[in-house]
């Protein structure tokens, strides 16, 4: 039976990175649901990663400007969902002096997550208007701007996230299927973007910006729809990453997120969604087996081990490393394409 | 008054020490369009080195922190960013991005994440008078040595043929190497310089905070960097001013907030910060030769 | 005729810019003293061909020699030093600097302080609009002020080779009439000219031999009064192939 060059084909060629790593991820899951529990964990953390990851990518693989301020949305996410979604009864141990429609709410799951992501979206709207009119690096410093902004905002507005303190009890609905069924999401909503005109005036733009301009296109209006896009799914990465810890910590949602974000999306390859997914698997993997030396090994009566922190080094190295000698990352800014061939 | 004066004072002292951060990022961006995180690094493993030669004379252990941070630039510039001459300004500041955390992460293998006491040039911290009003000592330091430094540099850039060449690099990198500007010299002499500077910022806030962590120069490059984005990049007195009125700015609102929102300050200044850039995208000074020709 | 090598000769030049080639295998001489004109519309690949003799772009292939000396793959600082000046199209004075400090640029490789001061005021001579201006900003010139600074800042590192692109772009004739006044003063001073011109009738009025490109290639050479009179020369410039004007007739 011939495949003929139908319509059908066409769309399944156009899906196909899509398809294809919705399938890998989800085999991971498979693979790893038959694994003991701390595997298990080490994966579903892997599967919020990717949402963090995809997050990134859809500001940074189609503006082509580098954003810090993503954890900023994680952090909100993790907080509105926390607040809305955590027993009254902890709220008050923890946040006395929350206003009551929000002390009193226990909503479910999916409704707190959705608001996480809705809310860091929103904010990002806000921010991005001004920011977006700036030029690449002016942008990308600013946006490191919003991620301090936000890490002083909710290390001190005590009332509403208890600051400096861990806000623990959240529900710790996140398990692997959980986290699966988002990491789809993510990959379906950031495929759906950017094969929208918008998206696709957006890169244009990343190549030539004065011509772009010239050529009526909007590049400010552009980039804010990927901003917000980028901070909904980051927000949901935090809801996610609040939810699995059950607890939020404001120092978790600085720094050394942000690296480790940046890192994955360079490392696999900023240029596209294969590369998010890429940089996640293999930092990944890269960090079982750091974990694993950092552990160490017997060898007759003494155990040989890295020393704490090697593992932050030899990633910030392989970070270099991408730079210097493929800046495109390991998917080399491309899709994965349809292996079959065109007849 | 003496209370005014005391806030006036801080807020100079506290924007000369950003306006001397912001412009060693400044004097990078001039010319080589890199925004260099790894100058927190610079701070940071300079104020080590005041660590590591504590009990030592000043003089050689202020030696010590210029000659690392000096020779810790050349080496980044070699080493990482020399390759990426010629890439897109989003990969050099992705790479400096990275530069800055290697370094740090090897730091903190090396020494551990825990911050470490040293109390370097402890009479610095004493109080005295001045015009009828207390101040510190270190405060006064601050400024004479920011004011030095600025009219140093101003001077080297103007007078000297090695500073015209750096001027002319940073207006027109290409232009210039086609009349035989070395493009090299000149970016290590940048690089170099911007060592100077951090060493001098290390060892201004050790004797301020008497506390050396891993964390201590991205905290403070953080800031110089949103003040050299609002001086306007590329402009060497735009990254002064910029970073002078970030770090101004946070003291006085410090002392201008109601006592519950003074946490909030940072914040404040950002805020202030996006206003800015909503009027004046390209910067209080912007710089010439930045806008792309159609 | 000399028996002496000419002094710049590019011989079998090809540029490439990814997937276009701007300069397709060109030859070129220019002799010791002579003023030689490439004449072309946009596009033809004369910026690239200067380009590429001045080592701003690397050729993809061909050989270009100096003085006997080859001058391919030297770095873009060295070229200066060989002899060669470069006034690039659009000027690229520096805006921020002063008039004298943009001067003092086109002495870079030079290391005799007392002829360069020298040559500093007989620029201003030459160029009294600059003397006027010599502690302006530069970038508060008008466009004619501009190209004469960055003509006499060429002059300034004392060039065997003067190469312009352009330098009649953007300027109101009467302004260019002065550039080209100058050029001919530069002439006859015994510096070798290569100049690149969009405006024909100037450069074949300035030059001794002319080159007519066109999309990459010379269609046309030979002694500039010959040349302006040929009536082959609008075809040339403008790209028409003389085999398919004869075959359509």
């Amino acid at each position: 039976m011939k495949l003929g060059r139908g319509p059908v084909l066409e769309t399944l060629r156009r899906l196909w990175p899509l398809v294809a790593l919705v399938a890998i991820v989800a085999a991971i899951a498979i693979v790893a649901s038959f694994a003991p529990a701390v595997p298990q964990r080490r994966t579903t953390q892997a599967l919020i990663n990717l949402v963090a990851v995809v997050g990134l990518y859809v500001f940074v693989g189609n503006s082509g400007i580098l954003s810090f301020g993503n954890v900023a949305f994680m952090a909100i996410g993790a907080y509105v969902s926390a607040l809305l979604t955590m027993k009254s009864a902890a709220k008050s141990v923890f946040l006395p002096d929350l206003p009551q429609i929000i002390a009193s709410a226990e909503w479910p799951a999916l409704p707190g997550a959705l608001a996480g992501g809705a809310v860091a979206a929103a904010v990002a709207l806000v921010v991005g208007w001004p920011l977006m009119r700036l030029s690449g690096v002016s942008a990308s410093i600013a946006t490191f701007a919003v991620l301090v902004v936000g890490n002083v905002v909710f290390g001190n507005w005590t009332s509403v996230t208890g600051g400096q303190n861990s806000l623990m009890g959240l529900p710790a609905y996140v398990d692997l299927w959980t986290a699966l069924g988002w990491a789809i999401a993510a990959l379906v909503i950031a495929f759906a973007y950017q094969e929208t005109r918008s998206a696709l005036l957006l890169r244009a733009s990343r190549e030539d910006e004065a011509a772009a301009q010239a050529s009526g296109v909007n590049v400010v209006l552009h980039r804010l729809r990927a901003f917000v896009v980028s901070a909904f799914l980051s927000g949901i990465a935090g809801v996610l990453l609040g939810h699995f810890l059950g607890i939020v910590r404001v120092e978790n949602f600085y720094l050394d997120l942000t690296f480790l974000i940046v890192a994955m999306l360079l490392i696999g390859g900023r240029g596209s969604l294969t590369g998010a997914v890429a940089g996640t698997i293999v930092i990944a993997l890269l960090t079982e087996g750091l974990r694993e030396a950092e552990i160490g090994f017997q060898v007759g009566t003494t155990n040989i081990a890295a020393p704490a922190g090697t593992g932050d080094v030899i990633l910030a190295l392989l970070m270099l490393i991408i730079i210097l000698f493929r800046p495109d990352g390991i998917a080399g800014g491309r899709e994965l394409t349809w292996p079959f061939g065109r007849r | 008054m003496e209370r005014l004066v005391q806030i006036v004072v801080d807020a100079v002292s506290v924007g000369s020490l950003y306006a001397l951060t912001a412009l060693g990022i400044g004097l990078i961006f001039g010319v080589m369009r890199l925004i260099n995180f790894a100058h927190g690094e610079l701070i940071t493993l300079a104020a080590y080195t005041l660590l590591a030669l504590s009990g030592m004379p000043v003089p050689v252990m202020i030696f010590g922190a210029v000659a690392v941070a000096v020779l810790l630039a050349l080496l980044t510039e070699r080493a990482a960013f020399r390759p990426l001459r010629n890439a897109d300004p989003t990969t050099l500041l992705i790479s400096s991005f990275a530069v800055s955390f290697f370094l740090q992460k090897l730091l903190i293998l090396v020494v551990g994440s825990r911050l470490k006491g040293l109390d370097f040039l402890p009479a610095l911290g004493r109080q005295t008078e001045l015009f009828g009003v207390r101040l510190q000592l270190l405060q006064i330091v601050t400024i004479v040595v920011g004011i030095v430094l600025l009219v140093a540099l101003t001077w080297f850039l103007k007078a000297t043929r090695l500073g015209l060449h750096m001027r002319a690099a940073a207006e027109d990198f290409r232009m210039a190497r086609v009349l035989g500007v070395r493009a090299n010299n000149v970016i290590a002499v940048a690089f170099a310089l911007s060592g100077l500077l951090a060493a001098a910022v290390s060892c201004l806030i050790v004797v301020q905070t008497g506390v050396v962590q891993p964390r201590m120069g991205l905290q403070l490059v953080i800031i110089a960097f949103v003040g050299t984005v609002i001086g306007g990049l590329g402009s060497l007195p735009g990254a002064a001013l910029g970073g002078f009125l970030v770090g101004a700015g946070s003291i006085l609102l410090q002392a201008l907030l109601p006592p519950d929102l003074r946490a909030f300050r940072e914040a404040f200044v950002f805020v202030a910060v996006v206003a800015i850039l909503l009027f004046r995208p390209q910067g209080l000074i912007p710089a010439r030769g930045l806008r792309e020709r159609i | 005729m000399s028996a002496i090598a000419p002094l710049l000769v590019v011989s079998g030049l090809v540029v490439r810019y990814g997937a276009v080639t701007a300069v397709r295998g060109l030859n070129l001489e220019v002799a010791d003293g002579e003023t030689v004109g490439v004449v072309g519309p946009n596009g033809a690949g004369k910026t690239s061909l200067l380009s590429a003799i001045a080592g701003i772009v690397p050729p993809l292939a061909g050989l270009v020699t100096f003085a006997g000396a080859p001058l391919s793959g030297i770095a873009l600082e060295d070229v200066v030093g060989r002899g060669i000046a470069l006034v690039p199209e659009g000027r690229h004075i520096f805006a921020a600097l002063t008039v004298r400090e943009n001067l003092l640029l086109g002495a870079t490789v030079r290391r005799d302080a007392e002829a360069v001061r020298y040559d500093i005021e007989r620029a201003f001579s030459m160029f009294p609009i600059l003397a006027e201006r010599r502690h302006q900003p530069a970038g508060q010139l008008s466009g004619g002020e501009q190209q004469q600074l960055a003509i006499a800042r060429a002059l300034l590192s004392r060039p065997r080779l003067l190469m312009l692109d352009e330098p009649s772009l953007g300027l109101a004739p009467k302004i260019v009439d002065q550039i080209y006044a100058l050029l001919h003063t530069i002439k006859s001073d015994g510096v070798t000219v290569l100049l690149v011109e969009q405006n024909a009738e100037r450069a074949c009025a300035v030059s001794d031999r002319v080159y007519v490109m066109s999309g990459g290639e010379f269609a046309l050479s030979g002694n500039a009064r010959d040349i302006a009179r040929d009536p082959r020369f609008d075809a040339a410039y403008f790209g028409v192939r003389m085999r398919e004007q004869a075959g359509a007739s």
